[in-house]
């Protein structure tokens, strides 16, 4: 319908998130890999401290460390040291530098810089790319997408072929999109290849950020897509990219390649599960597998018994574009009022959505979510809940309020009804909070 | 103890406002750590719970750092509030000062808030911002204080940054107020941030004493009280290197008699209370020390006997990245605990000094940073836990290695004889957690048996 904006001149509790950590994001995706920011020393120590709060995993990053009169004379020579340790003491398979606003700013032309670096050396084996990720401009899901395309567009690149290709029509390359926790990543893997396919994710975090103990510390990422699977992925028959940002990306594939792709929009809810579930039972002929008939009982199932509690209720939810989407569309499904629904910037799937939606921070959300039942949105928007006095559901990036956050599911019958049930016990215990406070005492 | 005087400590830190002799070192690229001028900035002037924080620059500046500290408010909480000029594109090519002055005036009248604090950022300062000429020109048509902080990420260190927001105090805040004529004026706590509440238990103590507090410079801080801080009679500076320079300034300015101290552990504790009455020039509020330090250091060591009892000999590796090292090596010595490795990292030659002191000749100096040489230092020194911040917290998870959060996001107090106690509690608890032994045993089918007869 509409995108709307409310007047005011200064952003007040941003819920806009920079871009740069959105490449950093999905390079952790990546096996052996090395973020480098391109910038000064905040500019990755504030995202670094940021993704350890959110996934409670330590995270690989670096930073060219600029100082001021190294942007003024010769930033790239600090890049070039920087490159150096980086190379010379972790040997990554796989370095993604990260432009940010300060290289833009001051002109940098680090991406010839790069490519010359990498002609002197010879560098040949690994993965080295650039990404320009300034950060007035979109969000975290802008620059995790842009990074996924750079990745893609270097993987190219390296194999050189075009057009001629061995096709492998039982592997499928997963573009997850920024929104998806590492166990979303998880459930959408498993739910292809149980139609028999390979699925290789790009990037995958559900192998690096899920929790796995007991592996040792590395300066560089552990687990994720190793190098490999990842030059590998050009070789495979379709592309599912789960998020609207993530349409870019897999049209990249399709023009280089002749890769067919398939866009999920939504990835939430009763509807874009049986889209999903539909479409691989198509393409590969096999049966809906048992277990996913016997959620969607229990997911209908579980609607059914929750549908008491949201009657009348209304939802405010502010997110990054793709996940409000997918949000509103499980919201819709629980028939439920959306009172305000609220994003960072402004994209083509949010400005396509048949309802109204604004592009604010989390001050405009309690301004338009007064008398909302439930509010969701990171854990920046517990005050402004509480001012609201709406029930708080902690979703997106990020969340340092709930433990296992970055494990919980939302993707599939499985993600939606534990959505569900969710939400509805957040209203009951609001409820029943009210009621006691109601409670006259002699 | 006999008390320091502080003209025994030379002014060699990264933290003096007189000319450096030794200029803070140079982050590595591709090995640096930690955050930016900004960040210190903001550490610094964030604890002013009633204020506004503007940060003038993109999005992620703000973005990324808002609500990150532990530092607690007991009433306003404006300060909490992350607001943000937001640049674009736009702004960057034809100027960001309309959009800040506008931004100013709407904070103004929206919040109406004691104090506004503008901080620029890199970009901003890049592309040559008049941020001082766009406050001054608010602050006077606003009839509000609204107070650049020209301290933009790229200009160096956090420590860097802690000092120059204690020098936009010393420009635009202090001495421009007066307290009500019935105030009892006292010790101003400069360096304090009341992380999880530890200036709540610092001020109880001192009130026990008979102490009173001017300002805190700036934990739990009102906007106002800092306007007066030049009334106080002493400051202290809590282990905090960085605004050194701010206390010697005002002894210049005002008179001020100032020492450094910390509130970790029960000697430190006892030492600060006392420096305070000294220099206060007060006998009568030197015998109520007296007799609290006494009583309390004396519970206290009743309440830490089975502490003590298990943390005797435990090795330790402390990396809280410079300022507070020394102090908190004196805190763990009190319960036994040996410190067998010590970051060095931010601390200058007076910091590494005051740690020579305190710990053993065989204790491991951590100079640069990086998780893999804190981890290699805990191997080789056999330590059994690791104490530092959160950003190596999940490093030391991810290795099996017991760990104590030390630094500004946790959410446990440690200052003051009962925050000893607690820190004694949070090791022992830490050392004798079930899940050490559980996560290093395997699952039984990886464990090494004979196979079954068939
Ligand atoms: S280094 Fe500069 S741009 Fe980066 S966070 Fe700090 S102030 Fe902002």
């Amino acid at each position: 319908m509409t995108v709307n904006r409310r007047k005011k001149p200064v952003s007040v509790n941003p819920l806009k998130i920079g871009q740069s950590l959105g490449a950093v994001l999905a390079l952790q995706g990546c096996y052996r890999a090395m973020p480098l920011i391109h910038g000064a020393q905040g500019c990755s120590a504030f995202p670094k401290a940021l993704l350890t709060r959110h996934f409670r995993e330590p995270i690989a990053l670096q930073t060219s460390a600029l100082q001021e009169m190294d942007v003024i004379f010769d930033a790239n020579r600090n890049l070039e040291e920087a490159l150096n340790l980086v190379l010379s003491k972790h040997r990554p398979d796989i370095i993604g530098i990260i432009g940010t606003e300060l290289t833009d700013v001051a002109g940098v032309d680090y991406q010839n810089m790069l490519k010359s670096y990498k002609r002197e050396r010879n560098m040949r084996g690994g993965l080295a790319f650039t990404v320009v990720l300034p950060d007035f401009r979109g969000s975290l899901e802008s620059g995790f997408s842009a990074t996924v395309e750079s990745m893609i567009d270097e993987m190219i690149q390296q194999a050189g072929h075009r057009g001629a290709r061995s096709v492998n029509s039982r592997q499928i390359t997963l573009l997850p999109g920024s929104f998806l926790t590492p166990a979303d990543v998880m459930e959408l893997k498993e739910m292809i290849s149980s139609f028999g396919f390979e699925v290789i994710a790009l990037p995958d975090i559900s192998t690096s950020l899920s929790g796995h103990l007991l592996t040792g510390f590395s300066p560089l990422t552990r687990g994720g897509v190793p190098l490999d699977s990842m030059l590998q992925s050009l070789q495979s028959g379709l592309t599912i990219a789960v998020g609207g940002s993530m349409e870019r990306p897999a049209r990249r594939l399709h023009n280089a390649l002749g890769t067919p792709y398939k866009v999920f929009e939504g990835a939430m809810g009763l509807k874009a599960t049986d889209e999903l579930l539909h479409f691989l039972h198509q393409i590969s002929g096999e049966p809906v597998p048992l277990r996913y008939c016997w959620q969607r009982e229990n997911l209908l199932d579980s609607m059914l018994d929750a549908h008491f509690q949201f009657a009348g209720m209304s939802v405010l939810a502010a997110l990054e574009p793709d996940h409000l989407y997918s949000v509103s569309g499980w919201l819709e499904e629980l028939g439920v009022e959306q009172k305000a629904l609220l994003t960072s910037f402004e994209t083509p799937l949010v400005a396509g959505m048949e309802r109204e939606v604004w592009v604010g921070d989390l001050d405009d959300a309690e301004v338009l979510g007064k008398g909302a039942d439930l509010w969701i949105s990171n854990s920046h928007g517990i005050a402004g809940a509480k001012r609201v006095s709406a029930a708080f559901l902690a979703a997106g990036f990020p969340v340092w309020s709930e433990l296992g956050a970055y494990m919980s599911v939302s993707v599939g019958y499985r993600g939606a009804m534990e959505w569900s049930n969710r939400a509805g016990n957040l209203i009951m215990q609001r409820e029943a909070g009210s009621r006691e406070s109601s409670v006259r005492h002699r | 103890m006999d008390p320091v005087r502080h003209d025994e400590f030379d002014s060699q830190a990264c933290g003096s406002i007189a000319p450096k002799v030794k200029a803070c070192p140079r982050p590595k690229p591709g090995e640096a750590a930690g955050g930016c001028s900004f960040d210190g900035a903001q550490i610094t002037l964030l604890p002013i719970m009633d204020a506004a924080h503007l940060v003038h620059g993109p999005v992620a500046c703000a973005g990324n750092s808002w609500e990150s500290r532990g530092t607690l408010s007991s009433g306003p909480s404006l300060s909490q509030y992350g607001f943000a000029t937001d640049l674009t594109d736009s702004d960057i090519i034809f100027g960001g000062e309309k959009k800040l002055k506008d931004s100013i005036d709407y904070i103004a009248g929206r919040f109406a808030p004691p104090a506004i604090f503008v901080y620029s950022t890199c970009v901003t300062a890049l592309t040559g911002e008049d941020l001082d000429s766009v406050c001054k020109e608010a602050a006077e048509r606003l009839g509000l204080p609204v107070i650049p902080v020209n301290s933009p990420g790229f200009v160096g260190s956090k420590n860097l940054g802690n000092r120059l927001a204690g020098e936009a105090l010393l420009q635009y805040v202090i001495g421009t107020g007066e307290p009500e004529p019935e105030t009892v004026m006292g010790v101003n706590l400069i360096g304090e941030y009341n992380i999880a509440g530890e200036m709540w238990d610092i001020e109880r103590l001192m009130g026990s004493a008979g102490i009173a507090v001017t300002s805190r410079i700036t934990g739990d801080a009102r906007y106002k009280e800092i306007t007066w801080a030049h009334r106080a009679k002493v400051n202290m500076v809590v282990c905090s290197r960085a605004l050194l320079g701010l206390a010697r300034e005002m002894e210049g300015r005002y008179g001020i008699p100032f020492f450094e101290g910390s509130f970790y552990g029960a000697k430190e504790t006892t030492y600060s209370l006392r420096q305070m009455a000294y220099l206060m020039n007060d006998r009568e509020m030197e015998r109520r020390v007296d007799r609290l330090t006494e009583r309390e250091e004396s519970r206290l060591s009743q309440e830490l006997r089975p502490y003590r009892k298990l943390l005797k000999g435990k090795r330790a590796v402390l990396y809280t990245g410079g300022v507070k090292s020394w102090s908190v090596i004196s805190a763990l010595k009190e319960l036994g605990v040996q410190v067998v490795g010590v970051g060095t990292n931010k601390s200058t030659q007076d910091d590494v000094r005051r740690i020579a002191d305190r710990v053993g000749d065989d204790t491991e100096y951590i100079p640069e940073g990086g998780a893999s040489r804190i981890i290699k230092t805990v191997r080789e020194r056999k330590a059994d836990i690791m104490i530092a911040g959160g950003r190596n917290m999940y490093v030391a998870m991810k290795e099996q290695i017991p760990f104590i959060d030390i630094n500004q996001e946790r959410h446990k107090a440690y200052a003051g004889y009962e925050g000893l106690l607690r820190l004694a509690k949070e090791l022992a608890y830490s050392l004798g957690n079930p899940i050490w032994k559980l996560a290093a045993s395997p699952a039984p089918w990886d464990k090494e048996a004979p196979p079954y007869d068939r």
